[in-house]
């Protein structure tokens, strides 16, 4: 089957309500596929840093298979033959609110909400895919962060999906005593069942409620109402056995706290943790969407060896800015380490990598200007061979950036006609980038 | 924790007078529409810390041990409180709130004292529906601050029961239906809908806690709603009154004032210890708590101006802001009162390291960011964001621009830049003589700083001028007024409402004083009337 022939043919007419299966690897390079007789699921995720880059020295010489290390791009040498690299590409829409639009307009292809301009108005690209594959995992999509902060991923208006930036919270519970390798078998827990009943009167409880409430606070309640029904269904989940993945394993704790060493967040450390728990997150099928928030757009972050907070220097540095390159390195080599915690799980004869695509995106290129043109993007993993991994592509004329997400999200399975609204909106991915 | 001042600190204030019950008739407004809010994580670590407390132990919040993390609340508008109105909780969130609930549920129910508050009556089997019934008709009532319906009471009764044949334990049994109570959206947001255009007793009862304490009604409030009180004017006068004499008032006033000036971003902020050789992550704290215990001093003890906020010599330090300031510390341990003698050069809200660190950088100050606050959050002046694709930077310090303002000359030079900085930069420059965590400096690079400035025609050269200028401006009261409206109502008012002008009026009449301001917005229509859902 040549899945994207028949996406095209399914969007170029009418019939986009087509039930098309979740995409699966369907069969590893050995002709075998999972261990269990299953398919390798795709996964997607996000890892952002905030700040943007020094575009003259993230941008590599040459595109295709032949493109040269630029200086920040450096840390990824190694990785070349499984990362992307695309730049050129703009976002579209009124840059209004600097940092803000940027995001919002990358990971959403939408503006701000006009009177709360810290929220999307639309749902950016992890849950857009999250609502379509996430109801086949325990969680519909994970949140992380290495700094405190509470990340980017967005339903819809006002309706945040706030980060877990304790790798060890994360890891108790996704890997406390609910955990069950595979070959274990589900405990026998009566509390559980009763638990659910809880949740069954919580669930009557709002859906009594919604009857008298006006229309925006019906549609708040239902969001809480798909919390409650994930729960449930998560509950519902650990009352079976697990899976049999042969990648999946009980990680090892992380440790019990990050404390900032000499005024200075320890990020990357934290950074590889939450990778690490992530990554066995993906290969237990615990998710199949996650974001990660190395740091958040306007971070003052004080990094190692800089003379002042991130954002801080972005506009005051002078000259080349050494610092803010330095600081975008460090960024780069965050990317680098948490797409090796990824390739270093085996999975289906290659990596976990290889079912992943990881974007990698920040809200803008020049953080003095706060442009949005030219933008730094990655892609690490092929999505079980959909994305063409090791070449830069470079758009030419400012191409609208939407088209990286409306591909990344076909990849993952979910027939989108378009991405994006305004000028931001495109209903063609980028084709240079699909294999 | 309170603080006695010493006497002398006392002479030039007079003593409260008594505030009038009820003052002449409010404009015709139109009624705001109903809220559904939920609970800030503040008013919910504070309503489960109030809804188990154990008379005669403790109830400081610190009895039961909730999960670290819960749902972050997000400002809208500038405030938690209107987020609360308009944000929706994330599925994170909602498996924060199941574990705390039963987190909750074993730490009560486990505890001796607290079984034996809770529950009036000895099981006599397993399943023992009657006794159950007598622990959750009173609990349910309190936590959902509203008596439960029949049907409600049955289904949470035969929950228990069914739990406790599960288990074979009649108090474990009991756990299910508390952490129900817990997870119910009847508690975790507030029901305020109304009838006939009008809150009913059991709302408003809900609306005074929330707004003047940060918590759920008490006992008293709740037997004065079941007696159709708090719906006459008389009977929501002695609540109202009864309330702000309660020392859960000062938790009110604190929360409020967090949200107000976002004292809750000090949690987030980091300093370079390098540059700042005071600082510390406990410096944080103690500045936060200088600037509360300021301003419950200012409201309650001295029922004061507003305006004296801004202009006050008197603050309460411990050791680590005493040694910052330097001044002797006033107490051995913990904080104490002060008067900071005038030559210190500081004075009023905007001379605390609170503010001043929050509206700096990690490694120095920030002019622009301590005029944005003042603009916004002091005065309720809109500052549009900086243009995207223009260069932001400043030049470096030179021998022509040693300090700061000869730096940020260039905002006020560009067009596009001088619009919004002449109205932020001269208020930041008024404060620079305080440094990215509020320690005094006389210069900078070596240059004499020069603090002096105007704001709206109103010229100063220190800040403690500064101070001056803000507690004079026309704007200062009214938006106070303007953003405790707002979280009284639940939604930014609308301007030329005449209620909200009524209230602004009735402020400046009576000297800005925030208690009077307080008992006036809750006795308000605004707050006891309400619109149509839609």
């Amino acid at each position: 089957m040549n899945r994207r022939t028949l996406l095209r043919g399914v969007l170029g007419g009418t019939a986009v309500g087509l039930g098309l299966p979740l995409l699966d690897c369907m069969l590893d390079t050995n002709g075998t596929a999972l261990a269990s007789g299953g398919a390798l699921p795709v996964r997607f995720g996000l890892f952002f840093w905030g700040n943007g880059v020094v575009p003259d020295q993230w941008v590599p010489e040459g595109t295709g298979t032949g493109w040269v290390a630029s200086p920040e791009l450096a840390p990824l040498d190694p990785l070349r033959s499984v990362i992307t690299v695309v730049s050129g590409m703009s976002m579209r829409l009124p840059n209004i609110h600097p940092h803000s639009s940027g995001a919002a307009g990358i990971l959403s292809g939408a503006p701000v909400l006009v009177d709360n301009p810290s929220s999307f108005s639309a749902p950016s690209i992890d849950q857009i895919i999250a609502a379509e594959v996430g109801g086949n995992t325990l969680y519909r999509s994970l949140q992380t962060a290495s700094t405190d902060i509470s990340g980017l991923s967005f339903n819809g208006p006002n309706s945040k999906n706030p980060a877990e930036s304790d790798p060890y919270a994360l890891y108790e519970r996704l890997f406390g005593p609910t955990f069950v390798e595979p070959g274990g078998t589900a405990v026998v827990d009566p509390r559980l069942g009763l638990r659910r009943s809880v949740l069954d009167a919580v669930m009557g409880d709002i859906t009594t409620l919604q009857g008298r409430l006006g229309a925006s606070d019906r549609t708040r309640l239902d969001q809480h109402l798909t919390g409650v029904r994930e729960l449930e269904t998560r509950l519902a989940r650990l009352q079976e056995d697990p899976t049999d993945l042969e990648a999946c394993v009980s990680p090892d704790a992380p440790l019990p706290s990050f404390p900032d060493l000499e005024g200075r967040p320890q990020l990357q450390e934290r950074n590889r943790a939450m990778a690490k728990l992530l990554a066995m997150a993906c290969a237990c099928d615990q998710t199949r969407v996650f974001g990660h928030y190395f740091t958040e757009p306007i971070n003052d972050v004080l990094f190692t060896g800089a003379s002042a907070g991130h954002h801080d220097l972005t506009h005051n540095e002078p000259g080349s800015q050494p610092e803010v390159h330095a600081i975008t390195v460090q960024c780069m080599e965050a990317y680098a380490a948490f797409v090796e915690e990824f390739q270093a799980i085996p999975e289906g004869g290659a990596t976990l990598l290889d079912s992943c695509a990881i974007l990698g995106a920040t809200e803008h290129s020049l953080g003095r200007t706060h442009s949005v043109d030219d933008l730094p993007l990655l892609i690490a993993g092929s999505a079980c061979g959909q994305i063409v991994n090791g070449v830069h592509h470079r758009g030419v004329g400012q191409d609208n950036v939407s088209k990286v997400a409306l591909t990344l999200v076909r990849a993952c399975g979910v027939l989108l006609p378009t991405f994006g609204v305004d000028d931001a909106q495109t209903s063609d991915g980028l084709s240079e980038i699909e294999v | 924790m309170r603080f006695v001042l010493p006497a002398l600190l006392f002479a030039c204030s007079t003593p409260p007078e008594e505030p009038p019950p009820i003052r002449g008739a409010a404009p015709a407004g139109t009624p705001y529409e109903p809220t559904f809010r939920r609970l800030t994580e503040s008013q919910y670590r504070h309503a489960i810390a109030d809804l188990f407390a154990v008379p005669g132990e403790p109830s400081d919040g610190t009895a039961i041990v909730l999960p670290a993390n819960l749902e972050p609340d997000v400002a809208v508008d500038e405030l938690l409180s209107l987020g609360s109105a308009v944000t929706t909780i994330s599925p994170y969130g909602v498996e924060q709130y199941e574990t705390a609930a039963f987190q909750v549920a074993e730490q009560v129910l486990g505890d001796p004292a607290s079984w034996a508050h809770l529950v009036p009556c000895t099981p006599t089997a397993v399943r023992d529906d009657a006794c159950a019934r007598q622990v959750l008709e009173p609990l349910g009532l309190r936590v959902w601050r509203r008596p439960l319906t029949v049907a409600e009471l049955d289904a949470l009764v035969d929950l228990a029961g069914t739990s406790a044949e599960t288990l074979g334990s009649f108090e474990e049994g009991l756990e299910y239906p508390l952490a129900l109570l817990l997870q119910s959206p009847y508690f975790l947001y507030r029901v305020e809908i109304g009838e006939n255009g009008f809150f009913t007793d059991y709302e408003l009862a809900s609306r005074l806690s929330f707004f003047l304490w940060d918590t759920v009604p008490d006992a008293a409030l709740l037997e004065a709603a079941a007696a159709g009180e708090l719906t006459t004017e008389t009977g929501l006068a002695v609540q109202v009154d009864r309330m702000l004499a309660d020392d859960r008032a000062r938790a009110g006033l604190r929360n409020l004032f967090t949200d107000l000036y976002k004292l809750y971003r000090l949690d987030r902020i980091s300093k370079d210890p390098a540059i700042f050789n005071a600082y510390s992550p406990e410096l944080k704290a103690s500045a936060r708590e200088e600037t509360l215990l300021g301003i419950e001093h200012l409201v309650f003890e001295r029922d004061a101006s507003y305006r004296e906020l801004f202009t006050t010599r008197i603050t309460f330090l411990d050791r680590g802001l005493a040694a910052l300031y330097g001044v002797k510390a006033p107490a051995r341990d913990g904080f104490g009162g002060v008067q900071l003698p005038e030559e210190l050069g500081r004075a009023g809200v905007l001379g605390h390291a609170s503010l001043l660190m929050l509206e700096a950088h990690a490694v120095s100050s920030s002019v622009t960011k301590r005029g944005v606050f003042v603009r916004t959050n002091l005065l309720c002046q809109e500052i549009p964001p900086p243009p995207a694709d223009v260069d932001t930077s400043i030049p470096e310090p030179s021998p022509d621009a040693p300090t700061m303002r000869e730096r940020v000359a260039v905002h006020l030079q560009e067009p596009v830049c001088a619009g919004c900085h002449r109205l932020t930069d001269p208020i930041g420059l008024g404060l620079e003589n305080f440094d990215g965590i509020g320690a005094w400096r006389e210069s900078e690079n070596g240059a004499q700083i020069d603090a002096s400035g105007d704001l709206e025609g109103y010229t100063f050269t220190t800040p403690v001028g500064l101070g001056h200028a803000i507690a004079n401006h026309e704007n200062l009261g009214k938006c106070l007024v303007d953003r405790l409206f707002a979280t009284a109502v639940g939604r930014s008012p609308g301007r030329g409402d005449p209620l909200l002008e009524w209230h602004e009026e009735g402020f400046e009449n009576e000297g800005q004083r925030v208690l009077w301001l307080l008992r006036d917005l809750v006795m308000s229509p605004a707050f006891r009337q309400v619109g149509e859902v839609r």
